[in-house]
């Protein structure tokens, strides 16, 4: 990351995300805290994008961004109660948020100003490296989490059908 | 370790020495934007008049007429006069998140055209994970959508913001599946890759490489319109039962915003099917190295040329999605659902499996990769022509009623004017 | 549990994997039918008739006898007898009348407000004499108001005295208001208007002030 244009970027990214972070965590209303944590997922790709990372920024576009953010704008705005805009937002606990903040705080410092960061040249495109590495080294664990994953989603549909007390009940499958 | 921390920061905030590199970059990236805008604004103006117009005809009406020459500058008339309308805010609303949502919308669609190709050369940045990227970015519009429904205070407007939500979110998997077939058989997901491993003949285009490909276009173009939320997908807007859902309490310029994203939005959708399946900018018959060592101005030649057929290729799958739109009626909320999770995404992933499996076993070139070519092709004019065989059907089933009430002839063809 | 759902099975369809491949043939194959007419329309001569400017006839004159269209009343026929101005639910006429040195009763005013009346005929249907009846004019958009107020006298003029039944022809429906109207007709913009003047339409409405 070197060069002015870059470095302005970095910062106004950065920018938005420290941003977004504070609204989801300082916002007295819930859907204003769900969007700001849009603007922080939204800023993280950002960077992502800078350096380098073109796959993880489009994931991190893709899944968190358009999927998760989404999601739970969604829950969010189904929750009852919430269209009294002086639904805030009580749980401020500073001494406990300070102690959690602190002890991921320094760690993380502590490894980011030890660690050689930054890259030096543009990368190559890192999308058909991970590919290969996710179907050749990697493809158990790569197969292990899809199997996970699948059983989540199965999962999660046999919880939202419900358990019907009448089986008549149950609407016919196919089409109309 | 403060000193650590200092020398970082400096290294930060110290700029490196070219800080006269700033403002060309900052001039070209709002020259870049600044052209973007242009665009859009010259292709989706003249689209709500072209739309108004196909949609008259559809109807037996002749549509808007008056201002300009065929009425071609009615589109500037209404923007002039949405410009003019007062910027209303409700008094509840949300105010900041109100009177950003527009921007986002707006922004997130600008935002594709970043990977856009528009013609051999006529591209923003050739992203490598092109493809992936006009899926992803997609989500800002529908955080656009909601923030704007939620902003308005409206149950209207909520309503619409969260069926758009779930209407998006469920068919980004059907688009992204059957995209994936295209990314399958071309093995890139760069939007230039894509155009390049296809040719400028129809029999070189991914529409017409196998049956399952051919299927696979529809499934998209389907899905695409869905997530643009165009007709008979547009249930977030739906007129009958949400006034105008998510843009209900918009007024004056925001609305605008919202208008121009909306038309906008149909030229990704005709851009992206065009890449993916219709050979981009391909011309026929001319090999891409060619134009890529050309020089001077045969190079621009052959740019305009490519953007020309690129242009008419989208041109005719917008035609396509606005006449879809003034033929079939709106789906139900249920009903969409259905068409996504019970028909699509089986076909998608039924048809991304099969077209895998072809790809790893046929080689191109082949014999059994000519028969599949010839079969789809032979699918496409079949299809072209059952379609023409029963407009002509149709037509010939009214013409003597018509001729017997009105005693003249109907045949009124579209480029007779009125 | 009720479903919210509409009853499921079509008609005739088999269900499971046959339906389900059933229902998708369907949908395609009547999108097609619903493109291909509406294709169809797109070669089909379009049924709107282009108001104002490329009407075959004008349109006052295609109206039926009975259309209520704006009022206008014939001086020669009118006795004064003021029933219209009482009749009327909305007080949008005023009458005037002055007895001279003479002795001869002048209308001097005969005003009908067409920018409030509401055309429900109530005063022409009181007039016994057949003065004051609906013409099949319509056409009167105007920049300002007030001139819609329409002033029926230009000079006093002395009441009719004939009984009922007994009147004078009226003049022709539509051109007394020409008079007191100037530039009644569609309006339309100057090229679309020069054009028609250009065809020489004879029975194009417009004004003659
Ligand atoms: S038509 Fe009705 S409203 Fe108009 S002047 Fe006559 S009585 Fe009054
Ligand atoms: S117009 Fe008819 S009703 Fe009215 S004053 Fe004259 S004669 Fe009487």
């Amino acid at each position: 990351m070197t060069g002015t244009v870059p470095t302005l970027a970095f910062w106004g990214l950065a920018l938005l995300t420290i941003a977004g972070a504070a609204g989801v965590a300082l916002s007295g209303h819930m859907v204003r805290s769900a969007f700001s944590l849009f603007a922080a997922l939204f800023g993280m790709a950002g960077i992502y994008a800078l350096l380098q990372a073109d796959l993880m920024a489009v994931v991190q576009l893709l899944v968190y961004v358009g999927g998760i953010s989404v999601l739970v704008l969604f829950a969010v705005m189904l929750t009852s109660g919430i269209g009294r805009v002086g639904t805030d937002n009580p749980s401020h606990r500073p001494i406990g948020g300070l102690l959690v903040l602190l002890a991921v705080l320094i760690p993380a410092l502590g490894l980011a100003f030890r660690m050689p960061l930054g890259i030096e040249s543009p990368a190559d495109p890192t999308v058909a490296p991970i590919g290969d590495a996710l179907l050749g080294r990697f493809v158990l664990p790569f197969e292990v989490v899809s199997v996970l994953l699948l059983a989540a989603l199965v999962g999660a549909v046999n919880l939202a059908r419900g358990w019907r007390r009448d089986p008549e009940e149950r609407p016919s499958e196919e089409g109309r | 370790m403060l000193r650590l921390i200092a020398q970082r920061l400096q290294s930060w905030l110290n700029l490196p020495g070219e800080t006269g590199a700033v403002l060309p970059a900052l001039a070209v990236m709002l020259g870049a934007a600044l052209l973007a805008f242009v665009f859009i604004a010259f292709f989706a103006g003249p689209v709500t008049w072209w739309e108004r117009r196909v949609a008259g005809r559809v109807m037996s009406r002749i549509g808007p007429n008056r201002v300009g020459p065929q009425g071609v500058l009615q589109w500037l008339a209404d923007g002039l006069k949405s410009f003019l309308k007062e910027d209303i805010v409700p008094a509840a609303a949300d105010r900041p998140l109100f009177l950003f949502a527009p921007y986002l919308f707006f922004g997130g669609y600008m935002a594709t055209f970043v990977v856009l190709p528009f013609g051999a050369h006529l591209v923003a940045t050739d992203l490598s994970v092109g493809l992936l990227y006009l899926i992803a970015i997609s989500g800002l519009v529908v955080v656009g959508i909601l923030m704007a429904g939620w902003g308005s205070n409206n149950k209207w407007a909520l309503f619409g913001g969260i069926r758009s939500a779930a209407q998006l979110v469920s068919y980004e998997i059907p688009s992204a599946f059957s995209l994936l077939a295209v990314v399958l058989a071309t093995g890139t997901l760069s939007m230039q890759g894509i155009v390049r491993a296809q040719g400028g003949w129809p029999w070189e285009w991914l529409l017409f490489r196998n049956p399952l490909l051919f299927g696979m276009f529809f499934v998209s173009f389907a899905a695409s319109l869905a997530e643009n939320n165009r007709t008979p997908f547009d249930l977030p807007e739906g007129e009958s039962e949400l006034v105008a859902g998510y843009h209900v309490e918009y007024s004056g310029m925001r609305f605008l915003w919202f208008m121009f994203a909306e038309w906008g939005n149909l030229w990704v959708i005709a851009s992206l099917a065009t890449v993916g399946f219709l050979g981009g900018w391909q011309i026929p018959g001319v090999r891409p190295e060619v134009i890529d060592q050309s020089t001077g101005w045969a190079f621009a030649g052959w740019q305009a040329l490519s953007f020309l057929v690129f242009a008419g290729k989208a041109s005719m799958l917008v035609l396509f999605a606005i006449q879809i739109r003034w033929t079939l009626p709106r789906l139900r909320v249920d009903q969409m659902m259905i068409v996504c999770w019970k028909y699509l995404v089986p076909l998608a992933l039924l048809g991304s499996a099969g077209v895998l499996v072809l790809v790893a076993l046929v080689p191109e070139g082949s014999p059994v990769d000519w028969f599949l070519r010839a079969v789809s092709l032979g699918l496409g004019l079949w299809l072209i022509i059952a379609y023409v065989r029963k407009a002509r059907a149709a037509y010939l089933a009214d013409r003597e009623p018509y001729r017997r009430l009105e005693g003249k002839d109907p045949w009124y063809p579209p480029y007779r004017l009125p | 549990m009720v479903s919210a759902l509409p009853p499921a099975v079509t008609p005739g369809n088999p269900g499971g994997v046959r339906g389900w491949v059933g229902h998708i043939v369907r949908t395609a194959s009547s999108i097609l039918e619903g493109l291909a007419v509406t294709l169809s329309w797109a070669f089909r001569r379009p049924y709107t008739i282009q108001y104002p400017d490329k009407v075959e006839v004008p349109v006052p004159e295609t109206l039926p006898e009975a259309y209520r269209g704006i009022l206008e009343v014939d001086l020669r026929l009118c006795t004064g007898c003021l029933q219209c101005e009482k009749t009327c639910p909305i007080q949008c006429i005023s009458i005037s009348i002055e007895k001279g040195e003479d002795a001869v009763r002048r209308l001097t005013r005969f005003d009908i407000d067409i920018s409030r009346c509401m055309y429900c005929g109530l005063c022409s249907e009181s007039c016994a004499f057949d003065a004051l009846a609906h013409s099949n004019q319509f056409e009167a958009a105007r920049q300002d108001i007030s001139e819609l107020t329409l002033h029926f006298v230009r000079e006093p003029v002395p009441v009719a005295r004939h009984k009922a039944g007994e009147a004078p022809p009226r003049r022709p429906r539509g051109e007394i208001l020409r008079e007191v109207l100037p530039g009644l007709g569609p309006v339309m913009s100057p090229p679309a208007r020069d054009r028609r003047a250009g065809q020489g339409d004879p029975s194009s409405g417009e004004g003659k002030p």
